[in-house]
């Protein structure tokens, strides 16, 4: 236990290790803008499993946006009850049964600077402490930089922005340390890719107007963005993938998103407010319906384990 | 589909083909449902479009090229587990000019319940529901292809409230709403914007930038500009018609810091509208120009709304329909003026509406269906479609001329996408041509909205500076609703300028137009700097009305982070104006203020008529010196009224009560209170209790005691003793509740015992019942231990093998209902205990079909009768127009939306389906006492709910220590009083409201809430001591109940409480109603006929004619109306007109 910790300080700078996946593993995947959205895009999730391709991994995408550490945007109807809101990322994590938990948060919270960190440091600590029960292993990813090429919105202090990111990321580093978790980092190799693609922009003034940034507003990766830093993603936990071999993803890209779609509809459903909420004594009666989703979601694992085991060959 | 129609119509399915005669699926044949169709004068409706060209549209938004874009689902309300979402986008097209559209794409598909809709920037911005999207395609006139995700986070809690409403503004940002039920997190680069309820978004898509624009509304379903920017809303759920927005703005039932105080609806009463459109073109008549259209699209009718200047803001009255229909699927849901000049109507086609109260799969959803109307002046000519895709800049700008606000604002759309860079220098060169006056005002500011949606340009660029100045102040232009226009553009900016913003913001002290002054209030809220709320305040030299009195409270209370430290520091003086300051302190009311506020106070300066909000303020903000200070001046002070000492002690005891305040050192002024000679404040012989005053307890003692108090004074005093919580307090009560005392002073005493020691007041309850006579009064009584948590099963327990009569029993049930707990324990007890059978059963699905069945031959004006009895409450609760009480939904339209089935069910189980917004919560607080109620609202660790008896409470979150969402508040069993054909009558009744007939929403401005002088002891004896028309006098002490108006605006003598003052003198009522009164001037009263009447307004009496003119002052004026009985019998109609030049705004004053 403490060789570990001792050899993790020590080989920071080196490439990292590779996190290990096993066969079977089910990932909860927590987070704000960036997770819920990579589920309707799907191109980190896709590579993962393309490097991971001799194995059975399963994906519960549970980002939501503008959620923190404190599961603020879970709240709903309880929105005014901070205990309420966190017990919603907790509970809905620990139902999952997650073997494997990526946590992806500092993001919103940087927005409250320096003066902000404490409450947020501890505030992981507990969501860390929340998710003991499970025993899962747990990766600590860092928020992912501003791109300060993409000035387009007008907004000032990119800077200062990147500079609360990567403290709140450092933070994040701490923790996962001494709590002898993983740690990924995405705040440095997307910064990298981010800055070559604004080369590439400047030597290629043709490019289609959807690939000219790899963001929407600075902030938030574009669909090109996704899939231009997959192997950033990848490189966070210390795994690669040959480009050959990505070139191949693109059906099970589509199975994936076709899982998530039916996922989403499952445990995001409309109507929440009647069919589990203070008016479901009008309407709970189709929650039933819910349940009626599993087996859609079964078939679609199905598919991608199919495709998986296709790109295996 | 089609095999479930069938197996309706052959009645295969028995559950459901027989609750609905009147809601069975009718024929969809589009002309057979534009036959039904009753016509404004002057108008006809053709079919533009219908299925199977679309199907359930839900909102639609034209193009600048005239073609006509429609969100549509056929999967709401839910998706089903395994199907594909594949809801669309279409885009109908007139090529011909014929008023039809002869050609549909389908630009999208798979999509979740679209609910917004709006073409622009090369596609479409689209409602998806957690996520705002905008859908292009690749080549163009084919599917889109592309999908950017622009937001997202949006909650999708009801299909129904998911984001919707997508509209341009003026100003070329994009504006959508969300509903009561949402709560959404969105991300932007400058942090995460929160809204957890109903809300207008205002998002400019160029910068990621999203801001709220306005809170509040259950379901804001429309939203229009007027050709100054002036925001209208209307509410597919409130019931307060048009609503004029202004910036910030909080509506009914808002989130957010600054809930305290809201804004209101102009058309109170009003049925629930779905989209607004505000007409504006040559095609339309001049009368109709900048009339509101909006769709009351449970009563199938397309209205119409006459908006005038009001002060700041605008007085609305509804006109003749655009369109009514008896149809029951007709169901209009948004409204937009075409490029022809034609107004379209989205026809969403449905016998079932709302998902809430019938079932998501209720077979008789229609999901196939859907028409647009066109309704257009005969004999007039058509607007020529502009050319504005392909035209060039200065041809463009030449059309932000055009007298149609469909061609200014597609002609901006076209210039935004053609971009700054070819639109900035032609704009500066352009010259509109126009003479100097409104016209060149309006094209500037036009002009001025271009550069503002670029948004451009740089708050430093000069020209546009220059632009905005110009514009904004005096002597630029000079139409008052352009200059007010200007500031709210350079307001947006303010966050990043704050000198822009107090330049607008200097208007506050020039401008004489109030909507000037108005935005110039809001856009200092942007500056944040202290010396803007310095030039807010000087709102206050001027003439104020309601909404300005709003929008500086909320400037100040925003900007109270920036002011408040250089207050304190003595920077900042308010130029030692006491009015001001009063204000500013009253707006902020934290306890920052005291000090201030008692320096106010203590300085002696201030005006007399802010004496009382002062000391008001003190009781909310200040300590217990402050208590003190506040009881000493209500004691003691010269000029302080019955009403005001009232108020104030009640004040203290609420703080004392929420806040926690210790009893201060001395209070001299409480002993004044409690031993002075007049009426005596209830609230503070509770103080007493609460704050444990040892000199008072024998006050409290003997008024307690003494069989010669007034029973208020008695129960507040027990309750006093009660809170002393001692063992002398518990021996004295327990003597008082000794069988030997009398059953009055055993009653009241009993519901104090409950507060303080539940065991011992439970035995001497069932003591006490056990030969207790079945008076109502009893009702207070069993309410003492049901609103306690320990009381229900402690009574249950006292009264087990016990003997109470039979009507005691029944009256502990009515309590129970009353309370709508859930207490089998105790009704059980009561029912052994009253010796009485079975207790209440819900019916069977069987019973309400022959209760539905009987509905048929029943009879609605029996109906009415009963529905208006006393003993039946319904009006206690339900307003019908406005007119009646507000604890439950507003009638007015209940029967053109709500299935007979639906009806019966909810009068016999009120549980079972709930209108949103009426779920009630329970809380138990941590001295075991149970509330029931409406939430409205929770701020500063304080939750207000309203009581089914309409009262507002208020509970510290803190002393919470359960709290849960319960059913309704309605009580169950109210109408098991009523014979079968009662009951029968009464559905019909109801479900004949809001439908074509006698029934229907009136636009007549008849009084219909009045109130009524009863012939109690008190009245008839203060008639004595003064005379009749005393009754007229401004803070006369009689007291008042409500009556309300039939249906149809009448209002029967037959039922009205009369009396004789003295022997031999004719028989009397005395009613009265009040007109509020925003802009003075004159009005016209019709009575129908004036026989035994005798009219005051105000304490003057009026010449009773059939038509009376009236000089309206502002403010709430009454009008008191006295009839000898034995003159008149005919039934009572008074109804307010115009006088034609009048500038009044005036609207009857409805509700309890």
């Amino acid at each position: 236990m403490f060789l570990s910790a001792a050899f993790v300080a020590f080989t920071l700078a080196a490439p990292p290790a590779p996190f290990e996946l096993k066969d079977g593993d089910r990932i909860v995947w927590l987070g704000n803008t960036l997770v819920e959205r990579e589920q309707r895009y799907g191109y980190w999730e896709t590579a993962l499993l393309a490097a991971n391709a001799d194995k059975k991994i399963t994906v519960r995408n549970l980002g939501w946006s503008g959620d923190t550490v404190f599961g603020e945007a879970r709240g709903r109807f309880d929105f005014n009850d901070p205990a309420k809101c966190f017990k919603q990322l907790v509970d809905q994590t620990l139902a999952l049964e997650p073997t494997v938990i990526f946590i992806s948060y500092g993001t919103n919270e940087s927005f409250e600077g320096k003066d902000g960190l404490p409450k947020f440091e501890k505030g992981l600590e507990k969501l860390l402490d929340a998710m003991k029960p499970t025993k899962a292993r747990i990766v600590l990813f860092s928020p992912i930089p501003v791109d300060p090429s993409d000035t387009r919105a007008g907004y000032k202090g990119a800077e200062a922005r990147n500079a609360d990111l990567k403290l709140y990321s450092d933070a994040i580093a701490k923790i996962a340390q001494n709590r002898d978790h993983r740690f990924a980092d995405l705040y440095t190799p997307i910064m990298q890719t981010f800055a070559g693609w604004k080369t590439h922009r400047s030597t290629n003034p043709h490019l289609p107007e959807a690939e000219k940034y790899l963001t929407e507003n600075s902030m938030h990766l574009t669909q090109h963005g996704y899939g231009l830093t997959v192997l950033d993603f990848l490189k966070s936990l210390g795994l690669d993938l040959e480009v050959s071999a990505a070139e191949k993803t693109g059906v099970l890209r589509q199975a994936i998103l076709a899982k998530n779609e039916q996922f989403f509809n499952k445990w995001r459903p409309q109507n929440e407010t009647y069919l589990f909420g203070f008016r479901k004594h009008e309407q709970g009666r189709n929650a039933k319906e819910i349940a009626e989703f599993d087996p859609f979601i079964a078939k679609a694992e199905d598919e991608i384990e199919k495709l998986r085991k296709e790109l295996k060959k | 589909m089609r095999h479930v129609l069938l197996a309706l119509m052959l009645g295969l399915i028995p559950s459901t083909a027989f609750a609905q005669k009147d809601a069975k699926t009718p024929d969809p044949d589009p002309e057979l449902e534009r036959k039904t169709f009753i016509v404004a004068p002057g108008f006809e409706v053709n079919l533009f479009a219908a299925d199977p060209l679309l199907a359930k549209p839900i909102q639609m938004n034209f193009d600048p090229q005239g073609r006509l874009w429609v969100a549509s689902s056929e999967i709401y309300p839910q998706i089903k587990p395994g199907e594909k979402a594949n809801d669309k986008i279409i885009i109908l097209e007139d090529t011909t000019g014929k008023g039809v559209a002869d050609k549909t794409t389908v630009f999208a598909d798979g999509l979740l319940i679209p609910t917004g809709i709006v073409p622009g920037d090369g596609g479409a911005y689209v409602a998806n529901s957690t996520e705002l999207v905008h859908l292009s395609a690749s080549k163009p006139g084919e599917k889109a292809d592309k999908k950017r995700v622009l937001l997202s986070g949006f909650g999708t809690e009801d299909t129904h409230h998911i984001i919707h409403t997508f509209r341009w503004g003026p100003d070329s940002h994009l504006y959508f709403n969300q509903s009561i039920y949402i709560h959404s997190h969105i991300e932007t680069p400058t942090g995460v914007k929160r809204l957890n309820a109903g809300g207008i978004w205002r998002f400019n898509p160029d910068k990621t930038q999203l801001d709220i624009f306005a809170r509040g509304w259950v379901n804001a379903w429309g939203h229009a500009f007027d050709k100054y920017g002036q925001s209208i809303v209307t509410d597919g759920a409130g019931g307060e018609g048009i609503n004029h927005a202004i910036p910030g703005g909080y509506y009914m039932t808002s989130q957010g810091p600054h809930v305290q105080r809201i804004m209101h609806g102009l058309n109170p009463g009003s049925p629930k509208y779905c989209g607004v459109e505000i007409i504006s073109g040559r095609h339309f008549p001049d009368d109709w120009q900048g009339n509101c259209i909006t769709n009351d699209f449970r009563g199938h009718r397309v209205c119409r709304f006459k908006l005038q200047d009001d002060g700041s803001t605008f007085a609305s009255r509804e006109m003749t329909e655009v369109i009514k229909s008896n149809h029951p699927a007709f169901r209009p849901i948004d409204v937009k003026l075409g490029p022809d000049g034609a107004l379209y109507i989205a026809d969403w086609y449905n016998p079932i509406i709302q998902h809430g109260e019938v079932d998501f799969r209720d077979p008789r959803r229609d999901h196939v269906h859907g028409r647009i109307w066109r309704v257009t002046a005969k004999g007039r000519d058509l607007v020529v479609k502009p050319k504005l895709v392909g035209a060039t800049v200065p041809e463009l700008l030449e059309q932000l001329k055009a007298p149609e606000q469909w061609t200014r604002e597609q002609a901006k759309r076209v210039l935004k996408e053609i971009g700054k860079e070819k639109v900035l220098p032609e704009l500066a060169k352009w010259d509109p041509k126009l003479p100097a006056g409104p016209e060149l005002d309006r094209a500037n500011l036009e002009a001025l909205w271009v550069y503002h949606g670029f948004g451009a340009t740089s708050p430093r660029d000069p020209a546009v500076m220059d632009a905005e100045r110009a514009i904004a102040r005096v002597g630029g232009g000079k139409t008052p609703e352009v200059r007010a226009a200007a500031i709210r553009i350079i307001a947006t900016r303010g966050a990043d300028d704050a000198e822009l913003a107090l330049a607008a913001g200097e208007q506050v002290k020039f401008a004489e137009h109030p909507r000037v002054r108005l935005e110039g209030v809001r856009a200092l809220a942007g500056s944040k700097r202290p010396d803007a709320v310095a030039l807010a305040l000087a709102a206050l030299d001027k003439p104020m009305d309601k909404i300005l009195d709003y929008a500086l409270w909320l400037t100040v209370r925003e900007l109270e982070p920036y002011w408040m430290p250089e207050f304190q520091a003595g920077k900042l003086t308010f130029g030692g104006d006491a009015k001001k300051l009063a204000f500013a302190l009253n707006a902020v009311g934290n306890k920052d203020t005291v000090k201030p506020v008692l320096a106010l106070i203590n300085g002696g300066k201030i005006p007399t008529e802010n004496v009382h909000g002062l000391y008001l303020l003190l009781t909310q903000i200040g300590g217990p010196d402050e208590m003190s200070m506040v009881l000493g001046h209500a004691a003691f002070a010269t000029g302080v009224t019955d009403a005001q000492r009232n108020e104030l002690a009640e004040s203290v005891e609420a703080t004392v009560r929420n806040r926690k305040v210790p009893a201060p050192f001395v209070c001299l002024g409480l002993t004044g209170l409690i031993r002075q000679k007049g009426p005596v404040p209830h609230a503070t012989l509770r103080l007493a209790g609460l704050w444990k005053v040892a000199e008072n307890r024998a006050d409290l003692e003997q008024v307690a005691a003494s069989e010669k108090a007034a029973v208020g004074n008695r129960a507040a005093a027990l309750e006093g003793l009660a809170l002393f919580g001692d063992a002398k307090a518990k021996e004295f009560l327990t003597g008082l509740s000794d069988p030997k005392q009398p059953p009055e002073t055993r009653r009241l005493t009993l519901i104090a015992l409950a507060g303080m020691d539940m065991p011992t007041a439970a035995t001497k309850a069932a003591e006490f019942l056990a030969d207790a006579k079945p008076e109502p009064e009893l009702l207070d009584l069993y309410a003492a231990f049901l609103s306690r948590k320990a009381g229900v099963p402690a009574l249950a327990k006292a009264l087990a093998g016990k003997k109470i009569s039979p009507e005691v029993a029944k009256l502990g049930l009515q309590a129970v209902r009353t309370s709508t707990l859930t207490v089998p324990e105790l009704t059980d007890a009561l029912t052994k205990a009253g010796d009485l059978g079975v207790a209440r059963k819900p019916p069977t699905p069987d019973e309400v079909k022959v209760l539905v069945a009987d509905v048929e031959k029943a009879d609605a004006a029996r109906g009415e009768i009963i529905f208006r009895r006393k003993e039946l409450q319904c009006m206690a609760c339900h307003g019908i127009g406005g007119a009646g009480g507000q604890v439950g939904p507003d009638m007015t339209s209940i029967g053109a939306s709500a299935q007979r089935d639906y009806l019966v069910e909810s009068l016999l189980i009120p549980n079972k389906a709930i209108k949103e917004g009426y779920n009630a919560i329970r809380v138990v607080t941590l001295d075991d006492k149970v509330y029931l109620g409406i939430k409205v609202r929770e701020v500063n660790g304080l939750l207000v709910i309203r009581t089914p008896e309409d009262k507002e409470i208020t509970i510290p979150v803190k002393d919470i220590a359960e709290r849960g969402e319960t059913k309704s508040i309605m009580p169950e069993g109210l109408t098991d009083t009523l014979t079968k054909q009662e009951f029968a009558d009464l559905v019909r009744f109801l479900s004949e409201l809001g439908k074509l007939g006698p029934y229907a929403p009136s636009k007549a401005r008849v009084v219909r809430r009045w109130q009524v002088i009863d012939p109690t002891t008190e009245n008839l004896n203060t008639f004595r001591r003064t005379r009749v028309s005393a009754a007229a006098e401004v803070d006369n002490t009689f007291v008042w109940s409500p009556v309300y108006s039939l249906v149809s605006g009448d209002l029967p003598l037959a039922a009205l409480p009369k009396f004789t003052v003295w022997n031999d003198t004719a028989a009397q009522t005395v009613l009265r109603f009040n007109l509020d009164v925003t802009t003075a001037g004159a009005a016209k009263l019709k009575v129908n006929s004036v026989t035994g009447l005798s009219l005051f307004i105000g304490a003057s009496p009026l010449e009773p004619k059939t038509e009376t003119l009236l000089d309206l002052k502002t403010g709430v004026q009454t009008v008191t109306v006295m009839i000898d009985r034995s003159k008149r019998t005919d039934d009572l109609r008074i109804e307010l007109d115009d006088v034609a030049g009048s500038p009044v705004r005036v609207a009857i004053v409805g509700g309890k």
